[in-house]
C-alpha cells in the first residue's frame, strides 16, 4: 500500500544518484557523509530536515557548488563528481531555483529566462522565452525588471528560467521559504502540476513536512548530515524509522513501556511488541494526537491540562499520572473544561516502538 | 501656561537656517550672473584662446585617469575580496591610505621623483645609458599617474563594498544556466557592479575637475589652474567667472551621474540570506603575486613618498627648518581651521534639525542649497567671494573672515552628511518621553537630545577641521597677507621645487589626515 506511488516509477531510468557522499567544509568537520540516495526520471525528491542538517550541502553537491570528499555522484548516467573530479556547473545542464530567486536585477524578465539560452538562434530562442512564459502564466510581464514583481511572480520566472534550457534535473532550494503564508498552498499546487505536466525530475530542499508531503514522491530525512529515513511520504509519516523523524515530520508524544509476554505495557494501555524486543526491554511508543481519543470519565486519573482550538479540531494536552503527557486531537465541536479527568483510548493502525535511549528520558518526552 | 500639543516649527532656527543656506548659495549664484553678465566679447576672446585648450587638457586628464582608476580600482578591490593571502585585512584597509595624501603633496613628490636627474631618471639612465630620459611629470602623463594615485581608493572602496554585498547566487545561477567563468563575469558580475564602479568613477572625476593642488604643481592646464590664474595674474574677474561657470557645469554632470547611479543600484541587491563567495586561494605563488602588486600600487602612492618626507623631515629638522617661524604655521592652520570647523557645526545643525524634524518645502530647500558647496571647486569659491566681498564688504576683505566663510562654502555639506544622521536618531517620541517622565524642555535637550547627537557633531567637527588644514586654493588666494598655513607653505615651497624645506609641513598634514580617513572608513566615507 505504502509503495503504490512508487510502483509507477520503478521502470523508469534513473537520473541522479548519490553513492556514499561525504563533504567536508572545514577540516574534520563533515557537513554531510554517507549521503546515499537517488531519483528516477519523473520523480519528486524532498530533502527534509532542520537548518543545518545538510540538506541544502547536498543540493548544491549535485549542482557542482562543492566538491565532494568522498563518495560518488551520478547524473543522467555520468559521474559527475567524486573525490577526484568536479564536472563545472555549467557543464552539469542542472536547472536551479535559488531560496532568494537570484533572478539578474539588471535584466528583464524575458533576458532573465533566455540567459540560458545563449547558444540557441535567436528566433528559437525568443520561442522558448514565449513557451515559457505562457506556461507560467506571466504574459504581459515580458518588460518588467525583477524589482518590480511580486514574490511569488519573482519564483515563477525562477523557475521558467531554470526550465527554459531543459535541464536533467531541477534543484529547489526551500522555494516556498519567501513566500506569504496564505500563498504557499496555491503556489504548491502550482509547482507539482508543471512539475508533472513537464516530466520534470527534482530535488527539493525544504523543512516545512508539510511542503515535502505534498510534493514528494520519496522523501530524505536529514539530521546533522545524515539520511535518517528515506521513504514514500506516507511510510515516513506513519512508520518513521528513528525517533527524530518520528517527532520531526508531526507531533508526536513518546510514552515509555516494558516489554512483557510479548506485548508492550505502557501506562495507556497494551501495544503488539511489533519490533519483536525481548521481554524486559524498555521500549518508546510514538503516539500522534490523531491515534489518541478522550472520554470524560470521573474515575480516571489522567487530567486535561489545556485546550488549544485550531479551528478544524481542538489539541488536547493530557497530564498522566506519571507526569508524562500525551496529546489528543478532538473533533473542533468537542469542548471539555481543563482540569477534566479522561480515559484514554489509543487507536493505531501501525504501533511504532524505539528502544529507550540509554539516559532516561524526562517526563516532558524526546 | 499650557503649550499648543504640536510644538510649532521654532521661527528663531528657521530664520538662522534661511539665512545660512543663503549665504552659502551667493558666492554660486554671483559667479553665475558675473559670468552670464560678462561682456560678449569676454566670451568670445575665450572662446577663440582659452576654452577648447583647457576643455581638451580637463576632458582628457579626467578620462585617463578614469580609465587608471578603473583598472586599479576594481583589480585590487577583486583580489582583496575574492581571494585568500596573508595579510589581506591589514591591505584591505591600507588600499585608503592614499587618499590621505592631498594631491598638492603627492604631485611635489612626483616632481622631485620624475624631474631632471631625479631617482627615477638615474634608475633609467643605469639601465638603459646616460642619454636615456623618462617622461617629464610636468606633463598629461605625469598629472594622470598622480591623480590616479592619489584616486584609486574612491573606485576601490565602492567596487569592494559592492563586492562584499554581492550575492553569490547571481553567479552560481548563472552557472546552472550553462555560462562560463568568462560568460559569468562579463554578463552577470561586471554589470551588476557597474553602478558601483561608475559612482566611484564620478567621484574620481568630480575629484580631477575640481583638483587645483596637482595640476597648478605640474604646471598642466585645466580649469581650475587657468581660474586661478586669471584671479592672480591678469586680475580678469569677467574671465575669471566664466571659466567658473563652466567648470561647474563640468562638475554638475558628474555629481548628477554619481546620484542617480547610486540610487539605481539600490534595487540591485534583493532581500534574503546573502551568501558570500568564498575566498581563493593562489597557493604560496599566488599570494606573492598578489602582495607584490598590491605592494607595488600602494608603495607608489603612500609608502615611497611618505618615507620620503619623513627622510626629508628628518633632515630638515636637523638643519633648524623646524623653528618658531614653523610653529606660527600651524598656529594659523589650526586657528583657521578651528573657527571654521565651529562655525560650519554651529551653522549646519539648525539646518539638519530643521530639515529633519520639521520637512517642509522650505527647510528642504535650505538643507539642500547647502550642499551648493559641493559643486564649487575651491578656487570657483574663492573667486565668488573674493569678487563678492570686494564689491559688498571691501573692508572685510583681506581678514580671515572671508577664508572662514569660504571654508564654510565648501565644507558644510561634508559636515551635514555627518550630522544629518546623528539627528535622526532623536525621534520626536523620544523627547516627547522625556516630557511625559518630567523633564523640562531644557532637561531635555541637555539629558537626551545633545547626548545623542554628541557623537555625530563631533565626528562632523573632526573631519571638517581635518578638510581645512589641507585646504588649499581658498587659502592661497583669501588669505591676508604674510598669513601662512601649513598647505600653503607646502605649495609654495614645492613650487619652487625646495622639497626639503617643504617636506615638514607636508608629513604634519598627512599624519593630521589619517583621523580623518579612519572615520570616513569606518562611517560613511562619502562625507570626506
Amino acid at each position: 500500500m505504502l509503495t503504490a506511488r512508487l510502483s509507477s516509477n520503478a521502470d523508469r531510468p534513473t537520473v541522479l544518484e548519490l553513492r556514499k557522499v561525504t563533504c567536508v567544509y572545514e577540516k574534520g568537520q563533515s557537513a554531510i557523509a554517507d549521503i546515499s540516495l537517488s531519483a528516477r526520471e519523473g520523480e519528486i525528491l524532498c530533502l527534509l530536515g532542520p537548518s543545518g542538517c545538510g540538506k541544502t550541502t547536498t543540493l548544491r553537491v549535485i549542482a557542482g557548488f562543492e566538491p565532494v570528499a568522498a563518495g560518488e555522484v551520478y547524473l543522467g548516467g555520468r559521474l559527475v563528481s567524486s573525490p577526484d573530479l568536479l564536472m563545472p556547473t555549467e557543464a552539469r545542464r542542472v536547472g536551479m531555483v535559488f531560496q532568494e530567486y537570484a533572478l539578474f536585477p539588471h535584466l528583464r524578465v524575458t533576458e532573465n529566462i533566455a540567459f540560458g539560452l545563449h547558444h540557441l538562434p535567436a528566433d528559437q530562442r525568443h520561442a522558448q522565452v514565449q513557451t515559457m512564459l505562457s506556461m507560467i502564466g506571466l504574459t504581459g510581464l515580458e518588460r518588467r525588471f525583477p524589482h518590480e514583481l511580486s514574490g511569488g511572480q519573482q519564483q515563477r520566472v525562477a523557475l521558467a528560467r531554470a526550465l527554459a534550457q531543459k535541464p536533467v534535473i531541477l534543484l529547489l532550494d526551500e522555494p516556498f521559504s519567501n513566500l506569504d503564508p496564505d500563498m504557499t498552498g496555491r503556489m504548491r499546487e502550482d509547482l507539482h502540476n508543471l512539475l508533472m505536466h513537464t516530466k520534470t525530475t527534482a530535488v527539493l530542499v525544504t523543512h516545512d513536512h508539510d511542503e515535502a508531503f505534498a510534493m514528494a514522491d520519496r522523501i530524505a530525512v536529514l539530521n546533522n548530515g545524515r539520511i535518517e529515513q528515506f521513504d514514500t511520504p506516507e511510510a515516513i509519516y506513519h512508520t518513521p524509522a528513528t525517533p527524530f523523524v518520528a517527532d520531526f515530520v508531526g507531533q508526536a508524544d513518546f510514552i515509555p513501556g516494558l516489554v512483557q509476554n510479548g506485548k508492550v505495557v505502557t501506562e495507556i494501555g497494551e501495544f503488539p511488541n511489533q519490533a519483536g524486543y525481548q521481554g524486559g526491554t524498555k521500549v518508546v511508543v510514538m503516539i500522534r494526537p490523531d491515534d489518541v481519543h478522550i472520554v470524560p470519565q470521573e474515575e480516571c486519573s489522567a487530567r486535561i491540562l489545556a485546550r488549544q482550538f485550531r479551528g478544524s479540531e481542538n489539541l488536547y494536552t493530557i497530564g498522566l499520572p506519571s507526569g508524562h503527557i500525551v496529546h489528543s486531537s478532538e473533533t473542533s465541536t468537542s469542548v471539555y473544561p481543563v482540569g477534566t479527568p479522561v480515559e484514554i483510548q489509543v487507536v493505531a493502525t501501525h504501533t511504532v516502538l524505539f528502544e529507550q535511549p540509554e539516559s532516561p528520558r524526562g517526563p516532558e518526552g524526546p | 501656561m499650557y503649550q499648543a500639543a504640536r510644538q510649532s516649527l521654532p521661527l528663531s532656527l528657521s530664520l538662522v537656517s534661511l539665512a545660512t543656506a543663503a549665504a552659502i548659495c551667493l558666492p554660486l549664484l554671483f559667479v553665475c550672473s558675473m559670468a552670464l553678465t560678462a561682456d560678449a566679447s569676454v566670451w568670445s576672446r575665450l572662446w577663440n584662446t582659452r576654452i577648447p585648450e583647457l576643455l581638451w587638457n580637463t576632458s582628457t586628464l579626467a578620462l585617463s585617469v578614469s580609465v587608471g582608476t578603473l583598472l586599479l580600482g576594481v583589480s585590487l578591490a577583486w583580489f582583496v575580496t575574492r581571494y585568500e593571502f596573508p595579510g589581506r585585512t591589514v591591505w584591505e584597509w591600507a588600499l585608503v591610505l592614499p587618499l590621505a595624501m592631498p594631491t598638492y603633496v603627492l604631485a611635489y613628490i612626483y616632481t622631485y621623483l620624475l624631474g631632471v636627474g631625479g631617482p627615477v631618471e638615474q634608475a633609467w639612465q643605469w639601465v638603459a645609458g646616460p642619454e636615456a630620459r623618462v617622461f617629464s611629470p610636468h606633463s598629461f602623463v605625469g598629472a594622470t599617474l598622480v591623480m590616479t594615485l592619489d584616486t584609486f581608493p574612491f573606485v576601490y572602496l565602492l567596487t569592494r563594498a559592492a563586492l562584499l554585498n554581492f550575492n553569490v547566487s547571481y553567479e552560481e545561477a548563472a552557472r546552472a544556466c550553462g555560462a562560463s567563468r568568462v560568460d559569468v563575469w562579463l554578463r552577470v558580475t561586471l554589470p551588476l557592479l557597474r553602478p558601483a564602479i561608475v559612482a566611484g568613477l564620478s567621484l574620481v572625476i568630480l575629484y580631477v575637475v575640481s583638483d587645483f593642488g596637482a595640476v597648478s604643481l605640474l604646471r598642466y592646464q585645466t580649469f581650475t589652474y587657468a581660474v586661478y590664474q586669471q584671479v592672480t595674474g591678469r586680475y580678469d574677474q569677467a574671465a575669471g567667472s566664466v571659466l567658473s561657470l563652466l567648470l561647474v557645469l563640468f562638475a554638475l554632470i558628474f555629481l548628477l551621474t554619481e546620484r542617480w547611479f547610486r540610487r539605481r543600484s539600490r534595487f540591485y541587491q534583493t532581500t534574503g540570506r546573502y551568501r558570500t563567495p568564498a575566498r581563493k586561494t593562489g597557493g604560496a605563488f599566488g599570494s606573492l603575486l598578489i602582495t607584490g602588486y598590491l605592494g607595488l600600487v600602494l608603495g607608489a602612492s603612500f609608502g615611497l613618498p611618505a618615507l620620503l618626507l619623513l627622510q626629508w623631515t628628518v633632515s630638515a629638522t636637523a638643519e633648524g627648518t623646524v623653528d618658531l617661524r614653523f610653529a606660527g604655521f600651524i598656529w594659523n592652520s589650526v586657528l583657521l581651521s578651528g573657527l571654521a570647523a565651529s562655525a560650519a557645526v554651529l551653522l549646519g545643525a539648525p539646518l539638519a534639525y530643521l530639515a529633519g524634524r520639521w520637512p517642509s518645502k522650505l527647510t528642504v530647500l535650505c538643507f539642500q542649497a547647502a550642499y551648493a558647496g559641493y559643486v564649487l571647486p575651491g578656487p570657483v569659491g574663492a573667486l565668488a567671494l573674493l569678487v563678492l566681498f570686494s564689491h559688498l564688504a571691501p573692508f572685510w576683505y583681506g581678514t580671515i573672515l572671508v577664508l572662514i566663510f569660504a571654508y564654510i562654502v565648501h565644507f558644510l555639506p561634508a559636515g551635514l552628511q555627518t550630522m544629518e544622521p546623528a539627528l535622526q536618531q532623536v525621534t520626536p517620541n523620544l523627547e516627547e518621553a522625556a516630557r511625559s517622565l518630567g523633564l523640562t524642555t531644557l532637561g531635555t535637550l541637555q539629558k537626551v537630545t545633545l547626548p545623542l547627537v554628541r557623537g555625530g557633531f563631533v565626528a562632523a567637527w573632526v573631519l571638517i577641521f581635518l578638510q581645512c588644514m589641507k585646504e588649499l586654493p581658498a587659502t592661497l588666494l583669501l588669505r591676508p597677507v604674510g598669513f601662512d598655513t601649513l598647505a600653503v607653505r607646502v605649495w609654495l615651497e614645492a613650487s619652487e621645487e625646495y622639497f626639503q624645506l617643504a617636506a615638514p609641513a607636508a608629513l604634519l598634514i598627512v599624519v593630521m589626515t589619517l583621523p580623518a580617513l579612519l572615520l570616513l572608513v569606518s562611517k560613511d566615507w562619502r562625507a570626506a
